[in-house]
């Protein structure tokens, strides 16, 4: 299992944010979410209650595909609650494709910035959970790095869709570049993960290979017979 | 955004418009009825029901929740 959780700060205040948040898909930096049905949508205390039914195509590489299968949508379900009251805003999304080997639950709230009630603070938590395939520790690393950087591309999208109805110029051009700053690190980062997660799976790889090859040798060591031992006829 | 029922698109694109001007007019300014997009939320409903039958996805998964229930699935015993 691996968790993995992440803040970040929009200058915008919640009620912008959680508009943008309904608008985010179709957006360029997400071109793998393909659809999203509302399954259900009610309205309870003033709290707005939301079943969505969220598909998208995954790019698995080969060999992922020949464990899990290649299944050409995968499906997820979020649930989300938006009260406008305490200006808080929580999507939990549970994948429904390949629940046998992988469980991904993923958190996300928008609430004021304690410290600026102007500004948003996303919070956002993923719990990934591989099991009964191979290499189940390295898919693990694999999704999680994945999700990592889709994240910094879902907090584009909302930059993005903010930027699409808000006519205050000066405001757009400063998110801008610090999104673009921010997307080039969180990319790097990934890069980074996943080169040293590969190099280590190698370095397993190798060790095993070798213990193996020793293994073999050892077996094919075995003490020349004679004919002396062999009775004399 | 499309639906998964490609037939639902248009019914969905009415219904999100309407749903997203609700959402910033009326429901964001403390006006919680949500009578006014329920018409275009009910055929849209209807297609998108039928889109996911035919798409083969198993709604009661979905609709089901068996975190700490007895339907939860376990660990299998490791042998």
């Amino acid at each position: 299992m691996k968790i993995w959780t992440s803040e970040h700060t929009f200058n915008h205040p919640w009620e912008t944010v959680a508009q943008a948040a309904w608008r985010k898909y179709p957006n360029p930096m997400n071109p793998a979410v393909i659809g999203t049905d509302v399954l259900d949508r009610k309205v309870v205390d003033g709290v707005l209650h939301t079943h969505r039914l969220v598909s998208s195509k995954w790019g698995f590489p080969g060999w992922a595909q020949r464990i899990l299968g290649n299944p050409s949508v995968c499906y997820a379900s979020e649930h989300s609650q938006v009260d406008p009251g305490m200006r808080q805003m929580i999507l939990k999304t549970t994948n429904l494709s390949f629940c046998r080997y992988i469980a991904v639950d993923e958190t996300v709230s928008y609430a004021p910035h304690p410290q600026d009630s102007e500004k948003t603070l996303l919070k956002q938590e993923a719990v990934v959970t591989v099991q009964g395939i191979p290499l189940h520790n390295y898919v693990e690393d694999l999704l999680t790095n994945k999700i990592s950087l889709n994240a910094g591309k879902g907090r584009q999208a909302i930059e993005w869709v903010i930027s699409k109805f808000n006519t205050e110029v000066k405001d757009l051009t400063s998110s801008a570049v610090k999104s673009t700053d921010e997307i080039i690190a969180q990319t790097k980062k990934s890069l980074d993960d996943i080169t040293e997660t590969a190099r280590k799976s190698m370095d397993d790889l190798s060790t095993a290979a070798k213990k193996s090859f020793d293994d073999i040798q050892n077996l094919k060591y075995v003490p020349p017979r004679t004919n002396q031992s062999l009775p004399e006829l | 955004m499309n639906s998964i029922g490609e037939n639902c698109n248009e019914l969905k694109k009415q219904y999100d418009s309407c749903f997203l001007t609700w959402f910033s007019e009326k429901f964001l300014k403390g006006e919680t009825n949500d009578e006014m997009c329920a018409p275009f939320f009910k055929v849209y409903q209807q297609c998108v029901k039928k889109a996911i039958q035919e798409h083969h996805i198993d709604l009661k998964v979905i609709e089901q929740d068996h975190l700490g229930t007895e339907n939860e699935n376990k660990v299998p015993p490791k042998s």
